[in-house]
């Protein structure tokens, strides 16, 4: 049989922020504070206290703290972003390989066949400068 | 012969990949940003260098994570490092997260008029909340406003602000408390009581 400790109020109230957040498994015992809970009402009654406050704190700051960004800032950053991309600040390394393979087959009867084959790759690489 | 990783993305793809997927964070990083700074002119700079950085360092950004945690990763990290020079805070002595469990196990609001609390709450307006926030030290601001405005989990914050886990905890705690004073003494100034009424019948 499993045996569940027995813990005080102040443990289970100095674990109010852990339940709160919805991550009482966290905290040291969970199994414990859901025991105390079920058995002592000031604490249950704290902590439903809490979970309501927490929701009502939240929905007051999300609706408080909505501005939206000025539309100059988007253009702004738009612009810059474009011109990062464009050159400025910006190192380009160019790898150019070039490679011709060339076969000469002569046959028994002295015929000559030639071939070139030109293979060519060309790779760019970016390096946007850091501002640290 | 051209392997897929070899090909390097293309700048100009990059930079369609970028503003197709993380400036629409723009506006909510810009109420953080104003939250953190407390001003416009700041926010606007702290939001521009913010997607500066981020843009520079994207090919850093491992597709299929959290790209918005990112942002509010880089945007913390840029406010912590250029703007608050002249904001000197003394440091959090080591061993805060057992005083402030011990503090927060000895807060009882069953004598503050629970009601009177919410409805104080609900009836505040908008400038009020943020002035309360700008009140409240920083580090306690920050937690507050990722964890409950933001909504990111108290590790996702641990990540943002780099601090460990228990110290978010701490902080939200201690942030959530300073707050709510800060609005039940605003909530008095227009006179709100937040005491339980005289007279009245339990």
């Amino acid at each position: 049989m499993s045996y569940i400790e027995e813990i005080p109020c102040i443990e289970v109230l100095s674990a109010v922020v852990f339940i709160v957040e919805g991550v009482k498994e966290d905290t040291r015992n969970p199994a414990a504070i859901e025991s105390h809970l079920n058995s002592c009402p000031n604490c249950r009654a704290e902590v439903e206290h809490e979970q309501a406050m927490h929701i009502l704190m939240q929905d007051v700051l999300r609706r408080s703290c909505d501005e939206k960004a000025p539309d100059d800032l988007h253009r702004s950053i738009h612009e810059e972003l474009l011109r990062q991309v464009s050159g400025a600040g910006v190192t380009e390394v160019v790898t150019q390989i070039s490679m011709t393979e060339i076969s000469i087959e002569i046959d028994e009867f002295g015929n000559v066949e030639h071939r070139e084959i030109q293979i060519e790759q060309t790779q760019v690489q970016r390096f946007t400068d850091d501002k640290e | 012969m051209a392997s897929k990783d070899l090909v390097l993305e293309s700048a100009e793809d990059r930079n369609l990949r970028f503003e197709r997927d993380a400036l629409v964070f723009m506006d909510p990083l810009y109420a953080a940003a104003l939250r953190y700074t407390k001003n416009p002119e700041d926010a606007r700079d702290l939001v521009q260098d913010t997607y500066l950085k981020a843009f520079n360092s994207f090919h850093q950004f491992e597709e299929g994570t959290n790209l918005r945690a990112w942002l509010y990763r880089v945007l913390t990290t840029t406010f912590i490092n250029s703007y608050r020079k002249n904001q000197r805070r003394p440091q959090l002595a080591a061993g805060e997260l057992e005083d402030w469990q011990i503090a927060a196990a000895q807060t009882h609001t069953s004598d503050l008029g629970k009601s009177a609390e919410t409805e104080a709450l609900e009836n505040l307006p908008d400038s009020d909340i943020k002035r309360a926030l700008h009140e409240i030290p920083e580090e306690f601001r920050m937690a507050v406003y990722l964890a409950d405005v933001e909504g990111f989990s108290y590790k996702e914050i641990a990540e943002i602000v780099n601090v460990p886990a228990g110290t978010v905890m701490s902080r939200l705690h201690r942030g959530r408390k300073l707050l709510r004073e800060k609005l039940t003494d605003y909530a008095k100034e227009l006179g709100y009581s937040t005491e339980p009424k005289k007279g009245e019948k339990p």
